[in-house]
C-alpha cells in the first residue's frame, strides 16, 4: 500500500517539473542586463526579454493620445552582489544616469505612463527587442528605492 | 526623551527575554517549579515591555515628534489620523518593533495556560519561542531602531508614501505580521515534542494556533490583493511579485499542516509530515523576510536594501539545523505504527493534498529565485513572470479543487463501485450545472470551460455532503433544520468550518478564472462628450475637475457609463499628485457587478481638458474573489472559534474564561468587521445619479417648457427644427459669460430652422427676468420647474447646451460653457447635412 502512495506522489511531482521545465523554456523571459542584451545581437529579437536599467529623466516622452511611453534606460549590473560592492542601488542608478559611456537602449512602451517613471528610477521592462534595435515593452515594473528609505542626506547629516 | 525611553524599553525588553529561556531552561534541569514560574513572568514581561515601547512609538507618531527619524520619514502634520497610527507599521524599523512585540506576546498567551495535554511540552516551548522573541529583539535594539534621533529636528517628516494611503494598509501588514508570528508557535510546539520525545500530541496543543496564524496570514492575502486591486490601478490584484509570495507559501505549507493535523488526531499516520511541515512554515516566514528586507531578490514593493539579510540567513540557517538534528536525534520516536490505507481512501486524499500544497510552495519558490537559480544553473539567468507561474500553478490550483470535490466523495475508507455512485452524482451535477452556466453566460474556450466545471464539481459535493449531514440530524433529531445547521456546525467546528472553508475556496477559484483567463482590457482616448464602446460599455467622457486638497491635488475625470443605451452610473477615475513628493497616484473607480467589474483609471489628458485618456478593464467575475473571500474568512473563525467546554470549574476559573472570551469575541468580531470592511466597503469613485445624460443619436426626451411670457414650448412641436437647449441659471457666472454668444448666434441662425431654448437650471422667475432684459436675450427663456427637464437630461450642473436635430435626435452634448465658434460649426454640420 505504502508503494501506491509513494508511485502517486512521485507522479505529481514529476507532473509539476514538467511543467516547470517546460514553462521555464517557453514563457520564462531570459533576464538580461542592456550589456548582455546587446552582445545578444540579433539573436536576441523575437525572444521574451526582461532588461533592467536606470531610466534617464530627459528621455521620457509621453504621447497620452495613443498612449506611447518612449524613454531611455542605461546599463546596471544585474547581479545583486555587484550591486552592492557598488556602494547599493541609488549609488549604481546615480552614476549609470551620469555615465554616458554606459550602454543605452531605447524602450518603447505602449501604454500608460507609469506614475513611477522619473529620472534615476530603476525600469525592470518586459518585452522584445524589434528590428531596428528599440525594446517594445509588454510591461515596466519601476521602483524608486531612495525615496521613502532614504537616508538623510549627507550635507544635513555633516551639520 | 521619547527616544531614550523607547531605547531603555527595547534593552530591557531584550534583557528580559534573554533570561527567559535560560530561567526555564534551569527548571527543567533541577525540575523546579519557581524557575518554570519565573520563565513564565519573564514571557509576561517582554510582551508588556514590548507593548509599551510599541505604545510609546505611536505615541511618537500621534505627537509629531519628528526628532525620531523614523516618524519624520513616515509621517507628517498633515496626515490624517488613521494614517498616523498605520505608519507605526509602514516601514522596516517600527514594523520589526510591531514584529518583536506580537511574538512576545503570542509567547506569552502560548506557554501562560498550560493544559494537560501541553503541559510536558510548555517549557521547551517556552525556550524555543523565547529565543525567536529574542532575536527579533536584537535585530529590533540592534540594526533597525525605530527610536533612533535625527541630528537636528526637521520642521515637518517627509510624509507617508501615498500609495500605502488606503485603509486597507491599516489592517494588511499587522494581518500578516499576526499570521507570520503565530506560525511561530507550531514550530516552537514541534521541537518542544521532539525534545520531550512526546510526539503523538503536540499537533493537537497547537492546532487552534494554527488555524489562528493560517487564518491571519489569509486575512492579510487578501487585503493585500484588495489594496492592489483598489489602490495599484492595473486592473489587477495579484502579480506573483517575490514579496506577495513570500506571505503566499507559508500559507500554503500552514494550509497543508492543518490537513496533516486532522490526520494524525484520527491516528492515521502523518508524523514526520507535521514535524516538517510546521518547520516549514516557520522558515518560510523567516525566508519571506529576508527576501522583503535583504535586496537580494527583485521586487517592486520590498523595504530597501538593508544589511539585515545576512542575520536572516544566518538565523534561517541555525533554524534548519537545529530542526534537522532533533529530527534525527529522536529517529526512533518518529516511527509510525503505519495503518496502511488505500489511495482512493481518505487519508490517500489528504495524502495528495499535502503533495500538491508542497509542490506548489516550490514552484513558488523556484519562481521567485529562478533567476538566481537558473543563472547558477545553466550560466543564463530567466525570470518568471505572472504568465509563468500561472501556467505552473495553474493546473496544480485545478487538481487541488478537484480534490475538494472528490475527497468527501470517497468517504472514510475505501469506497466500494455502489458507495461512488450513491454519493458522486451531486457532483456531476454539479459540474454539468456549472458547464452550462458558463456557456450560457457567454465564456468561452476550453481552458476555463474546465475550470468552471471543477469548480462545480467541488461546490456540488461541498453542498451536498452538508445537506446529507443537515437532513440526516434533522431526521435524526426532530430538529427544524436551521436548527440542525446550527447545532451541526457547533457541535463539530473544526470540520464543518473546514467545509465553509472549502466553498469560499470554491467561490474565489470562479474569481480567479474569471478575471485572469477571460478579462478584457485596453486604452482608449476620449474627448468629451463623444460615446466610445469598450467591452460591452458605451463611455462618455464628461469632464475634468481639478480640485486642490490639503497636501495634493486631485484631477477627476468623470465618465458616464452605459450598458445597452441605458445609463449605468457615472464613473470618476482620478489622478492625486502629490506636490511635495513629486508623485502622481492614479486611484481607480469601479463599478462592481457580480458578473463583472467595470475597472477605469484616469491615464492622462488633454490640456484644455477635452480629452481623457483612460484604461479599461473588464474582470468578470472578480466580485466571488471578495464573496469566496469573506466566506472563506467566516469558515476559518467558526473552524478556530473554542469548542464550548463541557468540563466543570471553579467558579473563579469560569468567570474568568467567560470574561475572556467575551474580550476575545468582541475583538474577534471588531477585527472582521474592519478588516471586511476595508476589504469590501463599496468600490470607489462611482457616483449613482438617478438618469445619466441622453447619449448621441438616442431620442431627445421630450419636454413642455413654460416660457417667461406664459406661453408654452414644447420639444415635440419643433419636429423638423434643430434645438439647441441651453442649461444655465442666473446665479451661475460663467452661464452669463455665454449668454451674449448664444444670443449672437441665434441672431445669426434663427431664420434657418434653428431653435433656441434657455432652460433656467434651480432659479428664481424674477432674477431670470432681470438678467435676460439686462443681457438682452431674445431666444425663448423658460422655468424649469422641480428640475423636471434637468432631471431628464442628466443635468446636475450648468451650464449645459444639448443640440437636437430635425429628426429630434441629439447630436451634441456640450459640458461647461459653450462659445460662439463652437455652435457655429456644430450648427453648420447639421445644417449641411439635411
Amino acid at each position: 500500500m505504502r508503494g501506491k502512495f509513494i508511485i502517486a506522489g512521485f507522479l505529481i511531482v514529476a507532473a509539476v517539473i514538467y511543467l516547470i521545465v517546460s514553462n521555464t523554456g517557453s514563457t520564462a523571459h531570459y533576464f538580461l542586463t542592456i550589456e548582455e542584451l546587446q552582445e545578444m545581437g540579433n539573436k536576441a529579437v523575437g525572444r521574451n526579454i526582461t532588461v533592467s536599467g536606470a531610466v534617464l529623466g530627459n528621455t521620457i516622452a509621453y504621447d497620452s493620445s495613443l498612449p506611447q511611453v518612449l524613454f531611455t534606460i542605461a546599463q546596471v549590473p544585474g547581479d545583486p552582489q555587484e550591486v552592492e560592492r557598488a556602494g547599493g542601488l541609488a549609488t549604481i542608478l546615480h552614476s549609470a544616469v551620469n555615465d554616458p559611456g554606459a550602454p543605452r537602449l531605447d524602450v518603447v512602451y505602449n501604454d500608460v505612463k507609469p506614475d513611477l517613471l522619473q529620472n534615476e528610477a530603476q525600469a525592470i521592462v518586459r518585452g522584445h527587442l524589434g528590428d531596428d534595435g528599440r525594446f517594445f515593452a509588454d510591461e515596466v515594473l519601476l521602483k524608486c528605492p531612495t525615496r521613502y528609505e532614504e537616508d538623510i542626506p549627507d550635507q544635513v547629516e555633516g551639520s | 526623551m521619547l527616544s531614550e525611553v523607547g531605547y531603555i524599553l527595547v534593552g530591557l525588553a531584550m534583557a528580559v527575554a534573554i533570561y527567559t529561556p535560560i530561567a526555564t531552561f534551569r527548571s527543567m534541569r533541577r525540575s523546579d517549579g519557581r524557575w518554570a514560574e519565573s520563565g513564565r513572568n519573564g514571557a509576561y514581561v517582554t510582551a508588556g515591555l514590548l507593548g509599551m515601547a510599541v505604545l510609546l512609538l505611536l505615541a511618537a507618531f500621534l505627537g509629531d515628534q519628528f526628532q525620531i527619524r523614523y516618524v519624520a520619514q513616515h509621517s507628517s502634520r498633515d496626515l490624517p489620523l488613521y494614517l498616523k497610527v498605520s505608519a507605526v507599521w509602514a516601514g522596516q524599523e517600527g514594523s520589526l518593533l510591531l514584529w518583536s512585540c506580537l511574538q512576545a506576546l503570542l509567547t506569552a498567551l502560548a506557554v501562560g495556560r498550560p493544559s494537560e495535554r501541553s503541559r510536558p511540552l510548555i517549557p521547551w516551548a517556552t525556550v524555543f519561542l523565547s529565543l525567536i522573541t529574542t532575536f527579533f529583539v536584537a535585530v529590533t535594539l540592534f540594526l533597525s531602531n525605530p527610536f533612533v534621533l535625527h541630528d537636528t529636528v526637521p520642521a515637518d517628516g517627509q510624509g507617508l508614501n501615498p500609495l500605502l494611503r488606503h485603509p486597507g494598509m491599516v489592517f494588511h501588514p499587522p494581518a500578516l505580521y499576526l499570521g507570520y508570528v503565530a506560525l511561530a508557535v507550531p514550530f516552537a510546539f514541534a521541537l518542544a515534542a521532539l525534545a520531550a520525545r512526546r510526539v503523538e500530541d503536540w499537533p493537537a496543543v497547537v492546532r487552534r494556533w494554527t488555524l489562528a496564524a493560517w487564518l491571519f496570514l489569509g486575512v492579510g492575502l487578501l487585503l493585500g490583493a484588495r489594496w492592489a486591486y483598489d489602490v495599484l490601478g492595473w486592473g489587477g490584484y495579484w502579480g506573483w511579485d517575490p514579496v506577495e509570495n513570500a506571505g503566499l507559501m507559508p500559507w500554503f505549507t500552514a494550509t497543508a499542516l492543518l490537513h496533516g493535523i486532522v490526520m494524525q488526531d484520527e491516528k492515521r499516520g502523518f508524523r514526520v509530515w507535521n514535524i516538517v511541515l510546521a518547520m516549514l512554515s516557520f522558515v518560510l516566514v523567516l525566508f519571506g523576510t529576508f527576501t522583503t528586507r535583504s535586496g537580494m531578490i527583485e521586487s517592486v514593493h520590498a523595504f530597501s536594501r538593508s544589511p539585515l539579510g545576512f542575520y536572516f540567513l544566518a538565523f534561517i540557517g541555525l533554524v534548519v539545523t537545529v530542526s534537522v538534528i532533533w529530527m534525527v536525534n529522536a529517529g526512533q520516536v518518529l516511527r509510525e505504527q503505519h495503518s496502511s490505507d488505500a489511495l482512493l481512501s481518505r487519508s490517500g486524499m489528504f495524502f495528495l493534498t499535502l503533495i500538491l500544497f508542497l509542490t506548489l510552495t516550490a514552484t513558488v519558490f523556484i519562481g521567485s529565485v529562478l533567476p538566481t537559480l537558473t543563472g547558477t544553473l545553466m550560466g543564463q539567468r530567466f525570470e518568471a513572470g505572472p504568465e509563468w507561474f500561472d501556467r505552473v500553478t495553474g493546473p496544480q490550483f485545478a487538481a487541488l479543487v478537484l480534490l475538494i470535490g472528490v475527497c468527501p466523495v470517497l468517504g472514510r475508507a475505501a469506497s466500494t463501485l455502489r458507495q461512488l455512485r450513491e454519493r458522486g452524482w451531486p457532483a456531476l451535477v454539479g459540474a454539468g450545472l456549472a458547464l452550462v452556466a458558463a456557456i450560457l453566460a457567454g465564456f468561452t474556450g476550453w481552458v476555463p470551460l474546465i475550470g468552471f466545471a471543477v469548480v462545480g464539481l467541488a461546490g456540488g459535493t461541498a453542498l451536498a455532503e452538508f445537506g446529507r449531514d443537515v437532513t440526516a440530524r434533522s431526521r435524526r433529531q426532530q430538529e427544524n433544520p436551521l436548527r440542525a445547521v446550527w447545532n451541526l456546525v457547533g457541535r463539530n467546528r473544526r470540520r464543518y468550518g473546514g467545509y465553509v472553508v472549502h466553498i469560499g475556496v470554491i467561490l474565489m477559484a470562479l474569481g480567479v478564472i474569471g478575471t485572469r483567463m477571460v478579462g478584457f482590457e485596453t486604452e482608449l482616448v476620449l474627448s468629451s462628450g463623444e460615446p466610445v464602446d469598450a467591452g460591452g460599455y458605451t463611455l462618455v467622457f464628461e469632464e475634468l475637475r481639478q480640485d486642490p486638497t490639503q497636501d495634493h491635488s486631485t484631477t477627476r475625470a468623470s465618465v458616464a457609463v452605459y450598458r445597452a443605451g441605458a445609463y449605468v452610473v457615472t464613473l470618476q477615475p482620478q489622478v492625486n499628485h502629490y506636490v511635495s513628493l513629486e508623485q502622481d497616484v492614479a486611484v481607480p473607480a469601479l463599478l462592481e457587478g457580480l458578473r463583472e467589474d467595470l475597472y477605469l483609471v484616469l491615464a492622462g489628458w488633454g490640456d484644455d481638458g477635452r480629452t481623457a485618456t483612460l484604461k479599461v478593464f473588464v474582470n468578470p467575475l472578480a466580485s466571488f474573489l471578495w464573496l469566496g473571500g469573506l466566506v472563506f474568512l467566516g469558515g476559518g473563525a467558526v473552524a478556530v472559534w473554542p469548542q464550548a467546554r463541557a468540563a466543570r470549574l471553579p467558579v473563579p476559573e469560569a468567570r474568568r474564561r467567560t470574561i475572556g472570551a467575551a474580550v476575545g469575541l468582541l475583538v474577534g468580531i471588531l477585527v472582521l468587521i474592519g478588516a471586511g470592511a476595508a476589504m469590501w466597503g463599496p468600490g470607489h469613485g462611482a457616483v449613482f445619479q438617478s438618469v445619466g445624460h441622453p447619449l448621441r443619436g438616442q431620442t431627445a426626451p421630450g419636454f413642455s417648457l413654460t416660457l417667461l411670457d406664459g406661453s408654452t414650448l414644447k420639444l415635440s412641436d419643433l419636429h423638423g427644427e434643430v434645438a439647441v437647449i441651453n442649461f444655465w441659471a442666473s446665479w451661475c457666472p460663467p452661464c452669463k459669460d455665454e449668454m451674449p454668444d448664444l444670443q449672437a448666434v441665434w441672431e445669426e441662425y434663427r431664420g434657418q430652422g434653428v431653435t433656441f431654448i434657455g432652460i433656467a437650471f434651480d432659479d428664481e422667475e424674477a432674477n431670470v427676468q432681470r438678467l435676460s432684459s439686462e443681457l438682452g436675450i431674445t431666444y425663448p427663456l423658460g422655468m424649469d420647474v422641480d428640475l423636471r427637464i434637468a432631471t431628464t437630461y442628466g443635468v446636475t450642473a450648468v451650464p449645459e447646451t444639448f443640440i437636437v436635430d430635425s429628426e429630434g435626435q441629439v447630436a451634441y452634448i456640450h459640458i461647461g460653457p459653450v462659445s460662439a465658434g463652437m455652435l457655429r460649426e456644430e450648427l453648420d454640420s447639421l445644417l449641411e447635412g439635411q
